[in-house]
């Protein structure tokens, strides 16, 4: 019976513990919901991008990024102010534009912001090993870029000793501890999450959320116009044509094959590339995990494979025989997204494709109608080498 | 006992060497002098007193506290269970932990993200010690069924098998962003306890180790057989249910705030045991403390050098590092 007491007593203890931990720990969170007083004198105008608006007030702009976890409902907001002094709400993130210097944490924004002409301004990137842009590599080289290792485990020394006005990193559901650890010390973090926009022009649209940091909306606005028109007719181009034609994605990693869901970036642009996909209407978009023996039964007949890892038939024969049996290995029809790379690692499809949804397309489309776009040449994919060894 | 006091104070004086050298070194590049006065007053450089303050001293701390606290828990379960390879992992506690993490970041993206999201980053510690309470329940369960140390030492690390099972089926469902971000927490990490959470880490782990100091007595019975510490008025099953809470309650905590941390818990010991020629509690415990807190600040120093602009995860330093110390004492001594 005591035994049975002390037992009881040191659970108790336990949960006692744990209790106080969850209630300690979520009492001291600040609301993040905002509400202002004032209306806005107008808005920029958005046309695909989901993920942020832009307000302007008298004295400053705000930039609200939403939560695509939480119904669309503001993750984090930014009133822009240009001179002090200006009147600005008690909620959100205060900061002076245009901003001198900046802190990238994300591939995606080195060529909006060379569009932009703010490229000078980035201070610090992560995995400088995998940069494809050659401007920032040269900056690297001479040290005044500094490289703060991994994305997601930032040097934050290093970080906190550049004294970048602000940090723009990717944003995922859960809030990491070295954005709050930035934010402890002072420095602004700038949440992007262009990466959850299901459509080619939605993730180019976000040119406009790093430019009102840089006071170059008007600049934004025009270049994102040119985007827009460039891929709109890269896509009329293949509306006309009868569509026959099935396209595979992704490759086997360590015996998962993960391929885009129907909602995802590369589905749209297999859609506006007028292509079959087996999970257009599917309603995922992140991508699936599927093993090679599904892959045979969903994608065997398919036409095209885009998005394979390796460099020639030769290497994928050497993988895995098994890839022998697809369609696409078969006609020869396969391609890497390795046309534009550095022997490090570096590969600007992740980099600049996300400003140029046009020159993707336009990519996928030589790849399957060459005869619509006779003078084009790839940009970012490449056919595998062939050789005899099939 | 005159060797036995010089030997505490050299341990004293390395663990505080030890100490500010950790906070001397970093990557940003801050003189002596200027870490002097940003930890006494302020250097004049916001940025510099803020990493002095508020990022290298509570690094430090929590490297200490982690270092000390494993070590004794991993003696605590080598003493129960009389076996020289237990540490404070084989109950499944540290494993449980990693179960409550991965399901948490595998779960963000869903219906919980509201409740998560109010949380911020405390919301993995939660999740991990919420997944050390649970196997901490099933192991103080089994204690209260099963007499025998070996069964519940079997069991506890079968709990451990079965959660580190489930996270791999987790991770095989992740997607890779996520895998990447639940990958980055197994490397473990002591930057991440903040001021606002270390009294809540340091708070429970102090009275673990506090705790143990009072058991000497019970431990050194132990030593000696459960049968002869019972036949001298031991209640082993409380003894037992004691030893099980503390090591779950320290292992649990440590591992939720920094991540799991191989290696100091298992050997510590061992070389504490070792350097002073005793089995005894009353100075095994104190010594495992100071060598668990001296070896884990030394590895959080090394783990500041950047390869190719990366710093080395904690979490691998502990063994890379600590083994090739530890093996050249052995050799030295010719035996543990």
């Amino acid at each position: 019976m005591k035994r049975l007491q002390i037992k009881n007593n040191i659970t108790a203890l336990f949960f006692g513990i744990f209790v106080f931990l969850i209630i300690g720990c979520t009492g001291k969170q600040k609301s993040s919901n905002s509400s202002s007083e004032s209306q806005p004198h107008s808005f920029t105008a958005i046309k695909y991008a989901k993920g942020f608006r832009i307000e302007h007030f008298d004295g400053y702009t705000r930039l609200t990024i939403l939560n695509p976890w939480n119904n669309w409902t503001p993750y984090q907001t930014y009133n822009l102010y240009k001179t002090n002094g200006d009147k600005l709400p008690s909620e959100g993130t205060n900061l002076k534009i245009p901003l001198e210097s900046i802190v990238v944490n994300t591939f995606a924004y080195f060529d909006f912001l060379e569009q932009l002409g703010q490229i000078d301004k980035i201070t610090g990137i992560t995995d400088g090993f995998r940069v494809y842009n050659p401007n920032i590599l040269r900056r690297i080289a001479k040290d005044s870029i500094a490289d703060l290792g991994d994305p997601f485990k930032m040097n934050l020394e290093k970080t906190l000793t550049l004294k970048p006005n602000a940090i723009l990193t990717s944003a995922y559901a859960q809030r990491d501890q070295y954005s709050e650890r930035l934010v402890q010390a002072g420095i602004p973090v700038i949440y992007n999450l262009e990466w959850m926009e299901n459509s080619p022009l939605a993730r180019a649209e976000w040119i406009k959320m790093i430019a009102v940091f840089f006071d170059k909306e008007a600049d934004a606005d025009r270049i994102f116009d040119q985007i827009e028109k460039r891929y709109l007719k890269v896509k009329e181009k293949v509306g006309g044509v009868e569509k026959k034609y099935s396209v595979m994605a992704g490759d086997n990693f360590q015996g998962t094959w993960y391929v885009p869901g129907g909602r995802s970036f590369n589905a749209c642009l297999f859609r506006d590339a007028n292509l079959n996909y087996y999970y257009e209407d599917d309603h995922n978009s992140g991508s699936i995990g599927l093993d090679i023996e599904t892959i045979l039964t969903q994608f065997g007949k398919a036409d095209y494979w885009f998005g394979c890892t390796a460099d020639s038939y030769e290497e994928l024969n050497e993988k895995d025989p098994k890839y022998k049996l697809l369609k696409s290995v078969k006609d020869k029809h396969v391609f890497n997204n390795k046309n534009r790379v550095t022997p490090s690692g570096g590969n600007d499809f992740f980099e600049s494709a996300i400003a140029n949804p046009d020159l993707i397309l336009s990519d996928f489309i030589k790849a399957v109608y060459p005869a619509l776009l006779p003078q084009y040449h790839f940009t970012y994919i490449k056919p595998l080498k062939t050789d005899n060894a099939l | 006992m005159k060797r036995n006091a010089i030997l505490f104070s050299i341990l004293v004086i390395l663990l505080l060497t030890a100490f500010f050298c950790d906070l001397f070194v970093g990557n940003a590049h801050i003189s002596i002098r200027e870490t002097w006065a940003a930890l006494w007053g302020s250097s004049g450089d916001t940025i510099t007193d803020e990493i002095v303050r508020n990022y290298r001293m509570p690094k430090a701390l929590t490297s200490i506290l982690a270092g000390a606290s494993l070590s004794v828990a991993g003696l605590l379960m080598q003493t129960l269970f009389r076996n020289p390879l237990a540490g404070p992992d084989v109950l499944g506690v540290s494993a449980g932990a990693g179960l409550g993490v991965a399901l948490l970041t595998m779960l963000n993206g869903s219906f919980l993200y509201p409740i998560i999201s109010t949380l911020g980053s405390m919301a993995q510690v939660i999740a991990a010690i919420a997944g050390a309470a649970l196997t901490l329940l099933l192991i103080l369960f089994v204690s209260s069924r099963i007499n025998d140390s070996i069964t519940i030492l079997v069991l506890g690390m079968i709990f451990g098998y079965v959660a580190s099972a489930a996270v791999t089926i987790l991770q095989s469902f992740a997607d890779p962003d996520s895998l990447k971000v639940f990958v980055t927490w197994t490397f473990g990490s002591t930057s991440n306890v903040t001021w606002n959470k270390m009294p809540i880490m340091a708070g429970i782990v102090i009275i673990g180790i506090l705790s143990s100091f009072f058991l000497q007595k019970n431990l050194n019975s132990l030593l000696l057989g459960e049968h002869y510490a019972s036949t001298v008025g031991l209640n082993i099953k409380s003894i037992r249910i004691v030893l099980i809470t503390i090591t779950a309650l320290v292992t649990g905590t440590i591992t939720a705030f920094t991540g799991p941390i191989a290696f100091v818990g298992v050997v510590i010991p061992h070389f504490a045991r070792a350097l002073f020629g005793t089995v005894n509690h009353r100075i095994v415990i104190p010594a495992t403390l100071l060598s668990g807190g001296i070896l884990m600040i030394i590895c959080d120093i090394i783990s500041q050098v950047t390869i190719s602009n990366r710093t080395l995860p904690i979490n691998a330093v502990t063994a890379l590092f600590g083994a090739p110390m530890i093996i050249w004492i052995v050799l030295k001594r010719k035996k543990l």
